[in-house]
């Protein structure tokens, strides 16, 4: 088939003009659902015209777990062992989205150095995940280097996990009420350590990508995708703000006091799979800067609520007192009961909008969870963004659109 | 109050932990969400399903199934909560796709977990769960599965079909 452009410059003042027919044989190809490059397993069937993309058609559901179904099955407090795994890149933000919304449920609020550690789990979470998306971008473009330095960082943010939670993946760290445990001085130590030498990591990916005339070839002017386009298709986190509208949850709908630290919103105008590549690049950045006000003013004092009705007591308060006693039995036997009504609770993941919707039927058990999830959303702009281009180029498409399938199945 | 902005049609709204919500009868889905659209609820969050079968509250919702849709308003950051009840023997109401795209695929999410038919959609087919499969996973009366455990509570309630599911 000939070439597409009907113009193309091959090098300056050099410009070649072709004639196509367009209209020919339209050959169907089913894409996965087990192609390395599809981030999980998602099945794309793409109608081709010679090379170029004429419909797609997402396929998804293979990573099904029923996980909304056993959240009706498991209490209210077991549920958040669930909520690690449907978006397996960020735990620790979805961990967040059902414990905030549990907890405006219920009406209570965790103390302020919960919150500030809620902070700098997502913060590293968001890091860890962009590291991920940037490493498997980057191989599946052509650049193998760069998964080596960002796998390099990513292992520092599990095992950053690790000693504040014992996992390195499926942390189930927040919970309704507060965080499974405090911070350990060598958690803080480690976060110092990991915050001063980050900007200078960055500097590296940027180094090896920014200006790489590859990288830039592959990806600039792929997959556009205009403001109005974005808001209309309901995309969200680096989807739209690579599409220059300055949407994020942090600010305009904070949480966790997330409007106290400074930092800023990271926005490219330009809507394509480059301007998608460099908000995540300036994220990290943010996210660093957040890292460190997080850490400098940690306040002191509890990591979860005083209610006896939402957490169990101290353990040495069993040994002495009768009604600690009763609170631990009640709690680990039937559990609590948020009082009846529905919430929905937004926040922002490495994705976009992470959200948890959960209705309480006044019992020891959801009647309805759902998570809205950022990938199943974005997903859907994905044919919006590749119609007209290259086969070759859906995989940059479907790359910096960063869908966890886990997180899109459920 | 958003919700008195509405010409007519509401059959309830209030707040509720701090979010607003308006109760809308199913004919009047597509206007109130047309209408709501060009009140600046551009922004469309999620749309599902709610099954109160047997629900022990107090106040018995009116009918089983409870279409919830979270919209947004990007300018002034609030939300509204827009309530449909469908019948369990009528389980049907028309689609919005049209009206907010990515309501689509929720669509299908929810024709595939809890049967409810919608009206008017391109491609009304099962999305997470495979084509062949029978039944609708999240409706309350369909059993979770999984071995059985002795004397763990509410096993015979979850780890069993009730006789007519």
């Amino acid at each position: 088939m000939p070439d597409t452009r009907s113009e193309q410059t091959l090098a300056p003042g050099v410009t070649i003009t072709r004639e196509r027919e367009v209209g020919g044989d339209i050959l169907t190809v089913n894409f996965g659902p087990q192609h390395p490059s599809t981030h999980g397993v998602l099945r794309l069937i793409v109608d081709l015209d010679g090379e170029v993309i004429r419909r797609v058609k997402p396929v998804i559901g293979y990573l099904h777990t029923g996980i909304e179904k056993q959240m009706e099955a498991l209490r209210w407090q077991q549920g958040v062992v669930v909520t690690d795994r449907h978006d397996y890149l960020s735990p620790p933000i979805n961990n967040l989205a059902y414990a905030l919304a549990v907890e405006q449920l219920m009406g209570v609020e965790a103390p302020p150095r919960a919150q500030a550690l809620r902070v700098i789990m997502s913060e590293l979470t968001r890091i860890a995940s962009h590291l991920i998306w940037l490493g498997s971008s980057g191989i599946e473009l052509g650049a193998m280097g760069i998964f080596m330095y960002c796998l390099r960082d990513r292992e520092k943010v599990l095992d950053l996990n690790e000693e504040i939670s014992g996992f390195r993946m499926h942390t189930s760290y927040i919970r309704p009420g507060g965080v499974t445990a405090d911070a350990t001085p060598r958690f803080l130590e480690m976060l110092d350590a990991f915050i001063k030498e980050m900007p200078a990591n960055i500097q590296e990916y940027e180094d090896l990508l920014t200006h790489n005339p590859i990288w830039i070839e592959r990806t600039q002017g792929i997959g556009y995708l205009s403001a109005e386009d974005a808001i209309r298709l309901g995309a969200t986190g680096p989807m739209i703000r690579g599409s220059g509208v300055p949407w994020d949850l942090r600010k305009d709908r904070p949480y966790c006091s997330f409007e106290t630290y400074d930092w800023e919103v990271a926005v490219e105008p330009a809507g394509d799979c480059y301007a998608r590549y460099l908000v995540r690049i300036k994220e990290m950045r943010e996210s660093t800067k957040i890292l460190r006000q997080a850490l400098d003013r940690l306040p002191g004092g509890p990591v979860n609520v005083d209610d006896r009705k939402v957490l169990p007591p101290p353990r040495e308060e069993l040994d002495t007192s009768m009604e600690a006693l009763i609170h631990h039995f009640k709690l680990f036997t039937e559990g609590y009961s948020p009082p009846p009504g529905d919430v929905y609770v937004a926040v922002e993941s490495g994705r976009g909008e992470n959200g948890c919707y959960i209705v309480s039927d006044g019992t020891h058990k959801p009647r309805r969870v759902k998570f809205r999830a950022a990938s199943f959303v974005n997903l859907q702009a994905v044919e919006h963004m590749a119609l007209g281009h290259m086969i070759a180029d859906m995989i940059a498409i479907i790359g910096t659109a960063d869908t966890v399938l886990g997180d899109a199945d459920r | 109050m958003t919700a008195l902005k509405l010409t007519q049609g509401i059959l309830a709204h209030g707040v509720i932990a701090g979010a607003e919500w308006v109760s809308v009868p199913r004919e009047r889905l597509r206007e109130t969400l047309t209408e709501l659209k060009s009140q600046g609820y551009e922004s469309y969050v999620f749309m599902t399903c709610v099954d109160h079968l047997a629900t022990p509250t107090v106040e018995k919702p009116p009918e089983r199934f409870e279409l919830v849709y979270e919209l947004r308003n990007m300018k002034t950051h609030r939300e509204l909560r827009v309530r449909v009840f469908v019948p369990e023997d009528d389980p049907r109401v028309h689609s919005a796709h049209d009206i907010y795209t990515p309501a689509n695929w929720d669509e299908r999410e929810t024709w595939d977990m809890f049967g409810i038919h919608f009206a008017g959609h391109p491609d009304l087919t099962r999305i997470l769960m495979p084509d062949d499969w029978v039944g609708h996973p999240l409706r309350r009366d369909y059993p979770v599965g999984g071995e059985p455990v002795d004397f763990s509570e509410d096993h015979e309630v979850w780890q069993t079909a009730p006789p007519e599911a």
